[in-house]
């Protein structure tokens, strides 16, 4: 197991967003959380994550190294793309020559030009933003990686292209992965395993493992187990947008 | 080599720069013109006469004593003043107790006029330097202060929290996510802070007699030698001049350049 949440719950001013949640990440399992928004999801990242302390319940990590790519591409408008993208190694001490080396790999795999490396992020389009925020995670080597809602600011072409980038390196670096998404089709093109959030605080509505490695299922399957669970009451909160705003 | 030309590059477009500046320089002059011709000599010597009565000053080793003695205690009283007040801020803004307890103070300090501190440093430091350098520091220490908790308390939560979810220390998110923020808006507190350096410390050495380019012109006020106070206000002011954008302003291009990079084409300066 290399993360496990055990019964966490949490509340923003007294107000509960889940309780007595459970979920836990295989190895090398991408495991994608959809839910409503507001449901929590992206509280359940941060806690996994460790950025935000749980109020109840444990959270056990069994790894060294993670990496968050964020809804935004959080990128620091004084630094570089290259500096950028090795900030995490810098965080890690790795010396300079070296962490400018794998950020050039890694900016390569992602499609990210070595001319561009040089720009501010003022000066990139939001989709190379976005690309360099997941080479920034991926150039620590996480064993591990949080994606939280990365994609849903980029048109629908680039979202393919960076879904099957993640995809990609998820089967060649072997990293688990929790992917947050309120995108049922996106959610079924990259993981192993779908959780649903409920809207109305009563914590995971369902739990749906999908066959064969992610990448393997084309755009007709896809469409096609999208379509069948908009008619399965777990996924009715998914659908229902006159549902009150949690 | 290729950072070298980009560094020439960039130094050869700040200098040229320098022509608007100067532009807007000779405005004032022909303005001070303009006044010498309508009031004559005695009340406004003509800049010329100033400039002349300047290079006669510059000859003078008493004057480059002065000059100097009066560029040192401003230069520490800067100095003490940025330390202590962007310190101070930057504790302030990271703590919010702490934020609570010094706003009131420093507007106390804000509010003591400037003269009252001269008066009460003549009696604890007496006619000397420490009663300019004093004034300096508490007349232009809460702009610093002010400068260091605004910009530590507007910093991007965001980023920050980025930086903790790759293991960050604190000293490196004040480094690389805190401080290039902080840049904007401890210069304009660092630059004012400057000026009123210069200012203050030549009022404090004229009213504590304490020599300097403020004992000066008080003695060339004693013998009515008109061209000699303009000359020494123009020196003052070339040296706040010398320092804003000789010393400051230059430092805050080479380190805001990621701005430049995000305005589009036809914003650029």
């Amino acid at each position: 197991m290399r993360l496990e949440l055990d019964r966490i719950g949490h509340a923003f001013l007294g107000r509960a967003v889940f309780e007595n949640l459970s979920l836990s990440l295989g190895q090398s399992e991408v495991v994608a959380l959809v839910g409503p928004s507001g449901c929590g999801k992206t509280t359940v990242l941060q806690i996994a994550a460790g950025l935000v302390d749980p109020l109840r319940g444990r959270v056990r990590r069994g790894y060294r190294c993670h990496a968050v790519v964020f809804q935004e591409p959080r990128l620091l408008p004084w630094m570089t793309a290259r500096d950028n993208i090795a900030y995490g190694l810098a965080a890690g001490g790795t010396s300079r020559a070296v962490r400018h080396a794998i950020a050039e790999r890694r900016a390569a795999e992602v499609g990210l030009h070595a001319r561009d490396l040089d720009k501010y992020p003022a000066e990139l389009s939001g989709g190379m933003r976005q690309r360099a925020a997941v080479a920034r995670a991926l150039a620590v080597d996480p064993e591990i990686v949080f994606f939280d809602e990365p994609f849903t600011a980029v048109d629908v072409g680039l979202r393919r292209v960076l879904q099957d980038l993640v995809i990609e390196a998820s089967g060649r670096d072997g990293f688990s992965a929790l992917f947050v998404t309120h995108d049922l089709s996106e959610a079924v093109r990259l993981a192993h395993r779908v959780i649903v959030l409920s809207g109305r605080q009563e914590g995971i509505l369902a739990e749906r493992r999908l066959d064969g490695p992610p990448g393997s299922r084309d755009d007709r399957a896809v469409f096609e187990l999208v379509q069948d669970w908009t008619r399965d009451p777990a996924f009715a909160d998914l659908f229902d947008g006159s549902r009150d705003a949690a | 080599m290729r950072h070298g030309l980009a560094f020439l590059g960039w130094a050869g477009r700040y200098v040229w720069s320098g022509w608007a500046g100067a532009a807007g320089l000779f405005c004032i002059a022909a303005a001070w013109q303009a006044g010498h011709e309508a009031y004559g000599s005695f009340i406004l010597p003509s800049p010329l006469e100033t400039v002349r009565e300047m290079g006669k000053l510059a000859g003078d080793a008493g004057f480059r004593r002065a000059a100097l003695e009066t560029a040192e205690r401003a230069a520490a009283g800067f100095a003490l003043s940025v330390l202590i007040g962007t310190s101070a801020g930057i504790a302030a803004g990271y703590s919010f107790a702490a934020m609570r307890l010094m706003r009131p103070i420093v507007t106390v300090i804000l509010g003591v006029p400037p003269i009252a501190w001269i008066v009460l440093a003549l009696i604890w430091f007496g006619a000397s330097g420490g009663t300019a350098i004093m004034t300096v520091v508490v007349a232009s220490l809460p702009i610093s202060f002010a400068g260091g908790l605004e910009g530590v308390a507007t910093r991007d939560r965001s980023l920050d929290a980025m930086a903790r979810s790759f293991g960050a220390g604190s000293w490196m998110r004040l480094r690389t996510v805190t401080a290039p923020h902080l840049v904007s808006y401890l210069f304009p507190a660092w630059i004012t802070t400057a000026g009123s350096a210069w200012k203050v410390t030549v009022m404090a050495e004229l009213l504590s007699n304490a020599g300097g380019l403020g004992g000066d012109l008080a003695s060339a006020r004693a013998l009515f030698d008109i061209p000699r106070v303009t000359a020494i206000v123009l020196v003052v002011v070339a040296f706040a001049l010398i320092t804003e954008y000789v010393l400051i302003q230059p430092l805050r291009d080479r380190l805001e350049q990621w701005r430049q990079a995000g305005l589009p084409w036809g914003v650029k300066r």
